[in-house]
């Protein structure tokens, strides 16, 4: 009888324990908080580090600056490691703190829940990099990148004009930002043009000999996966695949070269990838984020996702600032749907940017931008 | 007396109950954040998880290693009809029931599918069993096509209103305790534990043990795809890796932490641990987060060393809280 | 042709299953435990190649260490986590072993991080050229140690005191305790030779694809205790063929693009097939329980 009822104390105390963490909130706020979920941890890492720390620089440059209108902006960057089902608890947490405006997920995955949670209390958000269609479904959310279908039609686009009769695609089929681009390339690209396919599932693939076997006879390979296992592939496939063959990448490929222990000039091959952002710039916008990033953080987490992170900073604050000067009443007490009308009507009304990730940005009203895409080459085949 | 023992079968409920009706009276006047109430329901997915796996591995001794590939069963076939429903018959309570109940049901005949070789073998096999299942399920899921179960993206399901939904689900962990605990303490009950015990032992009683086995094992089957229902109920979308190995390994570390055969304990321990990795998770960034990880695996060999050492028996017997209380009774009656 | 090079390849990844299935079956048959934390010992040893290698540079040097340092691990885990649960029920054995293999995953996680490393060094690159037929230089190495191992551990077991032994605490525990035979250490010399074997298989591995996470042990110990299961789990050759028979499978069934992504799937299936028809393995011998 006394173990049952010490038990049952304890389920209570448990319960109330949480009842207790409940209680709070509601003081005023006195800075524009912008939420951010991303991948700090695990495979993904890279991403995640480089979106968080190049937004913290352009939210510090603009506090720096005076904020907007003396009133400061607060970055909340949490981690969800790449994986989707972490995603509402710290959607949940950023809205008990207090977010009114977001970056959304750093990747895709995680942001398609993040997207429908956040239609629900309709919180705008702009997300750097979480590239998937259906990431913008609905109508409060922006990407500052190219959409995965849109990213394998300029792919295949740029594949069709190198008059190739045969290539290899590698990627991930259990993984929607592959499989989105993947489709989208098959679909667009010139039926002439003959193609060899390899999958991999596993996360944590480490062998990838049978599909290098598949594949080794291509010279031109279509990866559109993210750089570990690609690095990987890369490392296993010397001497198996040809030393004149091309791995061509999408913005997945971004940080290739400074992942952990990969060396890039080892590879033969020539290696390029589809970007918005020229991290060899020596002029303009993009330069000077590059300088300053470096400066700050050094040059293994500098890439398109952090130049895309700080440029959707910087367009959330100069939209509430175009906004705010045409009279729009904004403030930190106001609630996050007050100012998703605010933003929304800005973005689809026109509103354009200029930053590191390309000039005179424009938003469709369906949430995807309109950008150059540029092949960046990140390292030629040795000759 | 009979108060007594009315007490101590049925406080459990009553305290769950409460719980839940005081969290309605709170979120019905807006006084909960959706923070609280997603924290809610997780509890009771997690609740209903923990007790439906601490039938096979506290009652009946044996391991499954898949009871998230039985959730995902759950999740995906459960999710997929409430989609189809929506636009016939609504995103209601009606829905939801027959949603659930089709759930449950699909969980349950996979359960019986793969309990049937597996449970006729050493215990070990079904542990490797089970876990080889949720990989299979896991896969063809993942890969089946994209207009039946969205592929990588992921199945959209409808979201049910999140003021009534951990409502729902806490009125399915009564159901779910109400199940376990009367069947445990009926006469089949005592015929699973005394295949625990000793199987040979239990046969040789007359005591069907394959059946009795399958029994156990699909009505634990059949809890953990409701669970998964109620999983794809409270997210807008579900994905099949959220549906593998670790998140078993961490249903079991639930059941273990709140002491194996122990359905109260499961309860407790399904709470705290939920509790724990929803705050956490927020808290605890980099590599640190996986100090939690470390943490379950140290619990784990901890209590069950502790729990189950040859070397230990006497120790645990002098210093269990129950012996305990018993020696301070003993002594206060003397002195 | 393509069947050709699916089949090599399978036996290149096979030939790593097997060794890694050789560690689970012996300690299967000896223990009677399944030692889930077996595959993370592989994960260990990498690591234990790779801060080698960053101090000492040689790989011979680095495989080496590594399999020292496996033993000892094996040991030490066979002497803290499992031995006090001698006796105990099978269930508390697997709970404790399913607790090592996380913890030595979150610990490797805690120290490395959990970015990959690639030791570059260990990498073997390069192929024999048989007509329009190519065997990478590791596929060699992978299928010789193998084979060489699975020989040598056979005679082992059957002619050498110790082996013997060691069949004799398989077959009954308590009468081989009564003819004298110190069952302990039978116990602990088995785990040292099933971590040394990982060590091996963990340096297969790298030398194919040098990339070491926490996770590297994970799903190659599974899908090899599933190679171990499906030879007939306590038999050595038996563990062979079953991890090479799993290797070929894999390999076939990504050369086929519609099964491909389903490979996983496939192999599982294998291993349920197998349990349903013939329970006891292809090579194992079926054991009646007695009172």
């Amino acid at each position: 009888m006394k173990t049952t009822f010490c038990k049952v104390l304890a389920v209570v105390m448990c319960l109330l324990m949480v009842a207790a963490c409940f209680v709070g909130c509601g003081e005023k706020k006195e800075t524009y908080i912008i939420g951010l979920s991303g991948p700090l941890t695990g495979g993904a890492a890279v991403y995640g580090t480089a979106v968080k720390n190049a937004a913290q620089m352009a939210v510090d440059e603009i506090n720096a600056a005076g904020g907007l209108d003396g009133v400061k902006f607060e970055l909340l960057a949490l981690d969800d490691q790449h994986d989707a089902s972490k995603v509402s608890t710290n959607y949940a947490d950023m809205v008990a703190k207090g977010m009114i405006v977001s970056l959304g997920c750093v990747t895709t995955n995680p942001c398609l829940e993040f997207a429908n949670l956040s239609s629900e209390d309709n919180i705008f958000f702009l997300t750097p990099s979480a590239s998937g269609n259906d990431v913008v479904k609905k109508d409060n959310a922006y990407q500052m990148c190219f959409a995965d279908g849109n990213q394998g039609k300029v792919a295949a686009d740029y594949v069709n004009t190198l008059g190739l009769d045969k290539i290899g695609i590698f990627y991930k089929s259990d993984d929607s930002y592959s499989k989105g681009i993947f489709d989208q390339f098959k679909a667009n690209l010139n039926s002439s043009i003959a193609t060899v396919e390899a999958v991999f599932t596993d996360a944590n693939q480490t062998d990838f000999t049978a599909q290098i076997d598949t594949l080794k006879e291509c010279e031109f390979i279509f990866m559109p996966i993210y750089y570990t296992p690609a690095s990987i592939f890369m490392t296993q496939a010397k001497g198996k695949v040809a030393d004149n063959a091309t791995y061509y990448g999408c913005d997945g490929f971004d940080g290739i070269e400074s992942a952990d222990g990969f060396d890039i000039t080892a590879i033969p091959q020539k290696v390029s990838m589809l970007s918005h952002f020229n991290s060899k710039a020596t002029d303009g916008k993009a330069a000077e984020f590059i300088k300053k990033y470096t400066e700050k953080f050094g040059a293994d987490t500098l890439n398109q996702f952090g130049a895309a992170a700080y440029d959707c900073v910087y367009a959330l604050y100069n939209a509430m600032k175009e906004a705010k000067e045409a009279g729009k009443d904004i403030n930190p007490n106001m609630s996050a749907e007050e100012l998703c009308t605010i933003l929304k009507e800005k973005f689809n009304g026109g509103f354009t940017f200029s930053g590191a990730t390309g000039d005179n940005i424009k938003w469709q009203s369906t949430g995807y931008v309109d950008k150059v895409a540029i092949a960046y080459v990140i390292k030629e085949a040795n000759a | 007396m009979k108060t007594k023992s009315f007490l101590k079968n049925y406080l459990n409920y009553a305290i769950i109950a409460l719980v839940a009706i005081i969290f309605t009276v709170l979120s019905l006047t807006g006084g909960t954040s959706p923070k609280e109430i997603y924290l809610l329901e997780k509890i009771a997915i997690s609740i209903i998880l923990a007790v439906s796996l601490s039938m096979v591995v506290g009652f009946l001794g044996e391991l499954s290693l898949g009871h998230a590939g039985f959730m995902c069963v759950g999740a995906y076939l459960g999710g997929k009809l409430a989609s189809i429903l929506e636009p016939i018959i609504g995103n209601g309570i009606l829905a939801l029931i027959i949603s659930v109940l089709a759930g449950g049901i699909a969980a349950a005949i996979f359960g019986i599918i793969i309990g049937l070789p597996a449970l006729r073998l050493r215990g070990d096999y079904l542990a490797i069993v089970t876990l080889a299942f949720g990989e299979i399920i896991r896969s063809v899921v993942m890969n089946a096509p994209e207009k039946l179960f969205g592929g990588t993206l992921g199945l959209e399901t409808p979201r049910f209103d999140k003021k009534y939904l951990f409502i729902i689900a806490f009125a399915l962990v009564l159901i779910c305790l109400a199940v376990t605990q009367n069947l445990m303490r009926s006469k089949h009950g005592r015929a699973i534990t005394s295949i625990r015990d000793n199987e040979i032992a239990a046969r040789a009683t007359g005591i069907n043990v394959t059946k009795y086995k399958l029994f156990v094992f699909t009505i634990s089957s059949f809890f953990a795809g409701i669970a998964g229902v109620l999983y794809s109920y409270s997210n807008y979308r579900i994905q099949s890796a959220n549906f593998d190995y670790n998140y078993s390994i961490e249903i079991l570390v639930m059941v273990v932490l709140g002491g194996i055969g122990s359905i109260n304990g499961s309860i407790i321990a399904a709470t705290l641990i939920t509790f724990l990795n929803v705050n956490l998770q927020t808290k605890l960034t980099g590599d640190l987060a996986v100090l939690q990880n470390l943490f379950y695996a140290a619990i784990l060999i901890v209590i069950v060393i502790y729990k189950n050492a040859p070397a230990l028996k006497t120790f645990r017997e002098k210093y269990s809280l129950a012996n305990l209380k018993k020696r301070r009774k003993e002594k206060d009656q003397n002195g | 042709m393509d069947f050709i090079t699916a089949l090599i390849n399978g036996l290149s990844s096979g030939g790593t299953y097997a060794m890694i299935a050789i560690g689970y079956t012996m300690v299967y048959g000896i223990a009677k435990m399944l030692n889930f934390a077996h595959g993370d010992v592989i994960m260990v040893g990498g690591y234990a190649m790779y801060v080698t290698l960053l101090a000492l540079g040689h790989p011979l040097i680095a495989v080496l260490a590594a399999v020292i340092f496996c033993i000892i691990l094996g040991v030490t885990i066979e002497r803290f986590a499992y031995r006090p649960l001698r006796g105990a029920s099978p269930l508390a054995v697997l709970i404790t072993a399913i607790g090592v293999s996380y913890l030595l995953q979150s610990l490797a996680q805690i120290i490395f991080g959990s970015s990959p490393k690639m030791p570059l060094q260990l990498q073997i690159s390069g192929a024999v050229k048989l007509g329009a037929l190519s065997v990478d230089y590791s596929t060699i190495l992978t299928i010789t140690v193998t084979v060489v191992v699975m020989a040598i551990l056979s005679l082992f077991v059957k002619y050498s005191k110790t082996g013997r032994a060691m069949v004799a605490v398989s077959e009954d525990r308590d009468a081989a305790l009564l003819m004298g035979i110190n069952t302990n250490a039978i116990i602990t010399i088995t785990f040292a030779i099933g971590s040394a074997l990982a060590a091996i298989a963990g340096y297969m591995m790298l030398c194919k694809a040098p990339s070491l996470s926490n996770t590297l042990g994970a799903m190659p110990g599974i899908k090899a205790f599933t190679a171990a299961v499906i030879g007939g789990i306590g038999s050595i050759p038996g563990a062979m063929l079953g991890g090479l028979l799993l290797g070929i499978v894999e390999s076939i069934s990504y050369s086929i693009p519609a099964i491909a992504p389903y490979t996983d799937a496939v192999e599982f299936s294998i291993l349920i097939i197998v349990l349903l028809v013939k329970p006891s393995g292809i090579l194992g011998k079926a054991r009646r329980e007695k009172v």
